[in-house]
């Protein structure tokens, strides 16, 4: 009996299907990806910005004296002008390929991702913030093709990376930041002590965006969104930050404490995983505290990476998608969806049918948790 | 996030696959009394049952290091007497014990059923077979889960570190009741001995009493356990910072799975681009970890020796090397202790000491290094562990229950640590500077 059921044990972890993206690389894998097409009508400029905080040393550099941080912006342009920009440098291509354990593919492959924004492109208008942080050792980057759409669709895009807490990030003097938060990621405390990092880095962003961009940012209208721990970090912005108006939490497991009567909007969206009662009681915890509109959302198929750009780089990475996921696609269309949704409907004041439940045209979306508001029922949002 | 749990899984992945060896059931053992190490995730925790007490008390007897010279019947014992002082108003009284182990089992197996079959008693009854070991490396507990509220790095108890020997002082101040009742480093205690009172976990809520003094004035304050917010920045296993840009220090809170290669990669990073004399690691208030870290970190200090012995009851004993690919750091090196290093810290203490592969500063170890716990599971899902086998140092001395002397005794006061002062700290300083 002890025998059968170790044996059991034995060959149920032995024959699980191989994690995730570690599918043995196809022989020969095609070129790089080239992202989904932005939707929006505005084209899209992107500009990097180098900001440094003197007024905190660097937490995880001890030879920092003060905090740096680099945003990349993706804004409404006018159509035709600058070149197209490379969505990563070969250094941060080849670090985070590596930092990944993706191997078998020329280390350059990721800065060779076509993107749809260009270089020096003159701005064009006055529109709201969104500013973007990005998964655990992942560069901002990973959410390009959610930030070309949002821009698109007339928001100006921030997106953080958080240095130090990367593979890879290009400091204003060209030395390459790599992961030194790397070496903590398992200790007590450590969660909360990135959100609490980023919740500062987010605060000093918006200061320098708001104080030198006051033609490009409609400073009275802000959100975060987030993916992973920059999900978690989007309430922790929040919590710390009234300027931030509303926030989207992209799969990530929470660690800030909220204040009481948190009421501003927050949107979650999770992967089968993070439905109400799952493993990680976080969401639940901080449902029960958010007083205002709210949303909880769950993509079927989905895993942790699905609402980034990794399901489009997979083929160029020679990785299978998992069994039964939607198409590369078809989880861009959801997760800019969903986000220009939600952005629209609380920073533009623009009621959106999505939000009514569940909508035919999407079935892979389900509402979870008990959302006020109307009763759900299908729609043609 | 999702790079731990990653790594998490696939621990448990390569656990699984490479732990070929069957459970080791003894030939002839009924099925229900062989225990086995856990095999993949945890599972849902079951009712403890007496046959879950059953299997407990014969995976000590086959597999606890120190059973072939115990008598098996003291650990019945002490289990009944738990049971009595649980159900005083039972007629209970312990039937003949022969010191044949299964005649033994089925004697007390059947008193305990004429009685009861609660599953809290079952818990008493075990809890108190494996207190009846009397070491510190045999645990076996249901798993409370996490207190309502809890945050990643949240702690839990009175708030604060304590210090010294007699008498005890406050060392440091967490949060919660102790920050919210005013208390301060060097706080003097003075009305409890045992460190272990003040470090209540949970469910434990009852109040502490506790009398203070602080220079001639002197105060009580009832302090309640609970949960409480702490700086994730002190959290951090591995710390390090320059000290007069010639000096190294390294703090290791406990030793984690890559704790070592963390210390390896502190100490590379500070000596980029500076000359630096030496290494200071604060191994105060370590309680240890894995062993295999433990070799690992000694061996940057010196090659070729045995920094362990693991030993049967009769003196079969397996030496523990030296990894010598571990490059050699080539700098001197203190290594500052005090009581709260146990465990693998006493390792590492007793290898670095007994090679004279640097000095150790502060005070005696904690003397709890009994031998590395395995883990067995038992059919109510709960983890029983204990040694299988002791731990004895590179020169075949006992460490457990004696502790590893410093070689310069700098104790900490109640003084220095009200001034912020590290003596220890400045000692190991005045080392490297000579």
């Amino acid at each position: 009996m002890r025998r059968t059921l170790a044996a059991l044990l034995l060959l149920t972890a032995c024959s699980a299907p191989a994690p995730p993206r570690s599918a043995a690389p196809s022989p020969r894998p095609p070129g790089p990806a080239t992202l989904a097409a932005p939707t929006g009508e505005h084209p899209v400029g992107t500009t990097v910005l180098h900001l440094t905080d003197a007024s905190r040393p660097d937490p995880w550099n001890l030879d920092a004296k003060a905090r740096e941080l680099r945003v990349t912006l993706w804004y409404p342009s006018g159509r035709g002008e600058g070149e197209r920009a490379a969505y990563m440098s070969p250094r941060e291509s080849e670090l985070t390929l590596t930092g990944s354990g993706a191997g078998g593919v020329p280390p350059d492959l990721l800065s060779r991702t076509v993107v749809h924004a260009t270089t020096n492109a003159p701005a064009k208008g006055r529109f709201p913030l969104v500013v973007l942080s990005p998964g655990f050792t992942k560069p901002v980057s990973t959410l390009t093709s959610l930030a070309e759409d949002l821009a698109s669709r007339g928001y100006v895009v921030a997106g953080v990376d958080h240095a130090y807490e990367s593979y890879a990030t290009t400091l204003a003097d060209g030395e390459v930041a790599e992961c030194l938060a790397c070496d903590s990621d398992t200790d007590p405390g450590f969660g909360t002590g990135v959100v609490a990092t980023r919740a500062a880095d987010v605060s000093f962003v918006l200061d320098e965006l708001l104080a030198r961009e006051p033609a490009l940012i409609d400073h009275t209208r802000i959100a975060m969104a987030g993916q992973s721990i920059g999900g978690a970090s989007t309430l922790a912005a929040m919590a710390a930050d009234r300027r931030i108006a509303a926030g989207v939490n992209l799969d990530g497991t929470t660690y800030a404490r909220l204040p009481r009567g948190f009421a501003r909007p927050f949107l979650f969206v999770g992967t089968p995983e993070h439905a109400p009662g799952g493993r990680d009681n976080s969401w639940d915890r901080d449902w029960k505290l958010l007083t205002g509109w709210k949303r909880w959302i769950v993509v079927t198929g989905t895993d942790h990476q699905s609402f980034t750009d990794l399901p489009q780089l997979q083929p160029a990475l020679g990785l299978k998608p998992l069994p039964g996921a939607p198409s590369a696609a078809r989880l861009a269309e959801i997760t800019r969806t969903y986000v220009a949704a939600f952005l629209d409907e609380h920073l533009r004041s623009r009621p959106q049918p999505l939000w009514k439940g569940p909508s035919a045209r999407y079935p892979e979306v389900t509402f979870q948790g008990a959302a006020p508001g109307p009763p759900s029922g299908t729609t043609d949002g | 996030m999702t790079r731990a749990v990653a790594a998490g899984l696939l621990l448990l992945l390569v656990v699984a696959c490479t732990t070929p060896e069957p459970p080791r059931a003894q030939a002839g053992a009924p099925e229900s009394t062989a225990c086995a190490p856990p095999q993949g995730p945890p599972r849902e925790q079951a009712p403890t049952t007496i046959d879950v007490v059953e299997q407990a008390y014969f995976c000590i007897l086959d597999r606890y290091y120190r059973a072939p010279v115990m008598d098996p019947r003291d650990l019945l014992v002490a289990g009944f007497a738990a049971l009595t002082r649980a159900m005083p108003e039972a007629p209970l009284s312990l039937p003949a014990l022969t010191g044949d182990r299964r005649a033994d089992w089925a004697a007390f197996e059947t008193a305990y059923r004429k009685i009861t079959d609660r599953e809290d008693l079952a818990v008493v009854t075990l809890e108190a077979i494996v207190a009846a070991l009397g070491d510190d490396h045999a645990r076996w507990a249901r798993d409370p889960g996490r207190p309502p509220g809890y945050y990643d790095g949240d702690g839990y108890g009175l708030g604060f570190q304590v210090a010294g020997d007699d008498p005890l002082f406050v060392s440091v101040v967490e949060g919660g009741a102790a920050r919210k009742a005013g208390l301060r480093p060097g706080d003097v205690i003075e009305n409890v001995g045992d460190p272990e009172l003040l470090r209540p976990g949970y469910p434990d809520a009852r109040p502490v009493e506790l009398r203070l003094r602080r220079g001639d004035r002197r105060w009580s304050v009832t302090l309640t356990p609970g949960l409480y917010p702490r700086d994730p920045a002190t959290l951090r296993t591995v710390q390090s910072r320059v000290i007069d840009d010639a000096v190294v220090y390294v703090q290791v809170r406990g030793f984690s799975p890559d704790a070592a290669n963390r210390v390896f990669r502190a100490i590379a990073r500070a000596r980029a681009g500076r000359s630096v004399s030496g290494i200071v690691l604060d191994l105060r208030g370590n309680g240890g970890g894995s062993p295999a870290e433990a070799t690992r970190l000694v061996s940057a200090f010196v090659h070729g020796k045995v920094t362990s012995y693991l030993c049967t009851v009769d003196e079969r004993c397996e030496p523990g090397q030296t990894d010598d690919t571990v490059p050699l750091v080539g700098l001197p090196v203190v290594v500052l202790v005090d009581r709260g290093c146990a465990s693998a810290c006493e390792h590492f203490s007793s290898a670095v000491k007994d090679h004279g592969a640097g000095s150790l500063v502060g005070t005696r170890t904690a003397g709890l290094i009994s031998g590395p716990a395995q883990p067995f599971l038992l059919r109510d899902n709960t983890l029983l562990s204990f040694p299988t086998r002791r731990h004895l140092g590179p020169n075949r001395e006992v460490v457990d229950r004696i502790g590893v002397a410093p070689d310069h005794f700098v104790p900490p006061t109640p003084e220095d640590a009200a001034a912020g002062h590290d003596a220890a700290l400045a000692k190991a300083l005045t080392l490297l500077d000579g």
